[in-house]
């Protein structure tokens, strides 16, 4: 196995084993789902870009409107409270009824705490130097007022009218000015920051319609690159199905001739009375008869083939003794039998587990592998067979390995990731005038997969092949019931 | 002032005279055979901005008659009365004035007309309406039940004694009587 080791390894394990041709070929089956799938995440993405940036916006509308409201409340609070407190202090001017005074005096304190919680708030509120300043000094402005509306409001409690009247003259007006002045600053600042909030949502909302649109066009460019390439993976697939088909007339055309042709000639002799003895006439039908045989295996296979490929074929699942089967195929495998001098090295562990399966299926999956190892061997005319106990790739499961080994041509690189697929056949052997229908592994595949199998390849070019088919042994060997397997590889009793 | 005051004084005795009726204060000590009535202390309160903390009564008796005018600080003294009808002013007038409605109006009419009152009293409805016109004026001075009094007035010592104290002469006959 030394070789191997340099060589170059493909594996055909059910489920992860298909080369990038054949993924591609399923995706393109499921092209439409998945065309709409990428549609639906790129639209949901789309949505949620839109989503979360029309709700930023939307916040900053919120808050925009929700900070100018507030502002204008407190302003407007702030203005009318501050004109009550002056306000409530002048009515007490206009009577001489004490309690009425003392009515007013309450209503201008009121006003007055009023006032100063909105200036105190203000402050909480204020973030730049300049609101600061401006609440501080709105605060102290409104502090020298008040101490002059108390000395206002006590002289007018007093009786002492012209005292009261001549006080507000003198101090109470400019103060209260002063107070009204600062109001009018903390207007302004809040129309500046309701300005400067307005620019910014403008500039959020121009932002989103920049990115929504970014995105969408993204997506669109996206999606029609996502269809062109589904179209053409399609397309591809097509065509090179179509070509594989003509290939595969063509082939089972050119490999049903010649039998067709030996039968033909043979029938011409015997009716033309060209073959006259016994002998001559026995040898002229085992040639018929041969040919016949390769010719309905042929059209078996075929037949076989196009059954598993519509999921029709049904295998009868049973406890299958490997080495038997082998014996068997090598025992009734008619190139064996022709190719005259051809070394078959046969290698056996002794006491191999059975494994499940249907014994038929399983005896053409083995010969096909050594027809191909005859088939591809060259000059070698060597092939060696070998059943062994190796371990699975699953933990703790075990599997029987049936390698055929030739010596022959090899497979190039480029090759490997084809030779499973239906009517496939390398330019290299069809050059080499090698007669096949390019269905051998591709069933022999489908066989393996049913049996919950798989194959594995090593080669390498001028070098040889290994074709290793890995089945699961059998749970329980003493069960004999048997279960039907689709080739699906699913199974019913 | 004093050439003035005496005529004064006869014309407002010669009122008293004439009213001719007692003064219908309430008393401390009730009626004989009557229950003696549950009597809670009057306070004078004064501005928390005043300086002032204690006065006697006989002090207390001329800022009442209105016969000063100013607290030692220079401010106008402003006297605050209930209206007629308060017990408290009831108190007042029998305790402090030693006088009836009648003779109460008589003396400033006539003090404010000779110039020999300085003060002219500040009429409220109520014990509240008190309260707040004390706190809103730095001068001002009144009574209030002990019950009535809070943290935006100052009560202060009459004899050195507050509300409460054993010997505190201002004494108003409790709510609960009622």
């Amino acid at each position: 196995m030394g070789r191997e080791k340099a060589s170059r390894e493909r594996k055909s394990v059910p489920g992860t084993s298909t080369s990038a041709a054949q993924t591609w070929a399923g995706l393109s089956r499921y092209s439409s789902a998945l065309l709409l799938f990428f549609i639906f995440c790129a639209v949901t993405v789309v949505g949620l870009f839109a989503i979360g940036d029309l709700r930023k916006a939307g916040i900053d509308q919120q808050n925009m409107y929700a900070g100018l409201v507030l502002s204008l409340h407190r302003i407007a609070a702030l203005e009318y409270q501050t004109q009550e407190t002056r306000r409530s202090t002048l009515y007490a001017l206009s009577t001489t009824d004490s309690n009425l005074h003392v009515k007013y005096a309450d209503q201008s304190r009121e006003a007055d705490h009023a006032v100063s919680a909105g200036i105190t708030e203000y402050l909480a509120n204020a973030r730049t130097p300049n609101e600061i300043n401006i609440g501080k000094r709105l605060e102290r402005d409104w502090s020298t007022y008040l101490s002059v509306r108390d000395e206002v409001l006590a002289s007018i409690l007093e009786g002492s009218t012209k005292e009261a009247v001549d006080r507000d003259l003198g101090e109470g007006v400019q103060s209260f000015d002063r107070v009204r002045q600062d109001l009018a600053e903390v207007e302004r600042i809040y129309d500046q920051q309701a300005s400067q909030q307005l620019a910014n949502v403008d500039a959020t909302s121009r932002r989103t319609i920049i990115r929504v649109a970014a995105v969408l066009a993204i997506t669109l460019i996206a999606t029609i690159a996502s269809v062109w390439t589904i179209q053409k993976i399609k397309m591809t697939g097509a065509i090179q199905l179509a070509k594989l088909q003509m290939e595969f007339v063509a082939s089972v055309s050119h490999e049903l001739r010649t039998p067709l042709a030996v039968i033909s000639s043979a029938a011409d002799n015997i009716a033309d009375g060209l073959v006259q003895s016994k002998d001559a006439l026995k040898i002229y039908g085992d040639t018929i008869q041969r040919q016949s045989r390769h010719m309905t295996e042929l059209v078996d296979e075929v037949l076989i083939f196009a059954a598993t490929k519509d999921r029709k074929s049904h295998f009868v699942s049973h406890t299958v003794d490997v080495p038997e089967i082998l014996h068997s195929v090598l025992r009734q495998t008619p190139e064996l039998a022709t190719a005259s001098g051809f070394h078959v090295e046969l290698e056996i562990e002794p006491g191999l587990p059975p494994v499940k399966g249907d014994s038929s299926a399983l005896a053409r999956c083995f010969q096909n592998m050594i027809v191909n190892a005859i088939k591809y061997s060259g000059k070698s005319r060597w092939i060696g067979v070998k059943a062994f106990l190796g371990h699975a790739q699953v933990q703790g499961q075990r599997e029987i390995q049936i390698a055929v080994r030739d010596r022959g041509i090899g497979i190039a690189k480029s090759e490997l990731s084809h030779i499973f697929e239906p009517f496939y056949r390398s330019p290299a052997v069809v050059a080499e005038q090698i007669h096949g229908t390019g269905l051998g592994l591709s069933l022999s595949k489908n066989i393996a997969e049913a049996m919950g199998g798989y194959f594995s390849v090593i080669s390498e070019l001028g070098a040889g092949s290994v074709f290793t088919l890995h089945l699961p042994v059998a749970e329980d060997p003493k069960s004999q019931m048997p279960l039907e397997v689709r080739v699906d590889g699913s199974t019913e009793k | 002032m004093g050439r003035l005051a005496n005529p004064l004084l006869v014309f407002s005795l010669a009122g008293l005279l004439l009213a001719g009726s007692p003064s219908k204060a309430p008393s401390a000590a009730g009626p004989p055979g009557q229950p003696v009535p549950n009597l809670e202390p009057l306070a004078i309160v004064v501005n928390q901005a005043n300086a002032v903390d204690s006065l006697s009564m006989a002090d207390l008796r001329r800022i009442f008659l209105g016969e000063r005018g100013h607290w030692p600080n220079g401010r106008r003294i402003t006297l605050v009365m209930l209206d007629p009808g308060w017990p408290e002013r009831a108190v007042v007038l029998s305790d402090i004035y030693h006088m009836d409605e009648t003779e109460f109006k008589n003396h400033f009419l006539h003090g404010l007309f000779t110039g020999e009152v300085f003060v002219s009293p500040k009429t409220l409805s109520t014990p509240e309406g008190v309260r707040k016109f004390i706190f809103n004026v730095p001068g001002a001075i009144g009574y209030l039940r002990a019950s009535d009094v809070d943290k935006s007035v100052k009560v202060i010592r009459i004899d050195e004694r507050l509300p409460g104290d054993k010997g505190y002469k201002l004494q108003v006959p409790s709510r609960e009587n009622k």
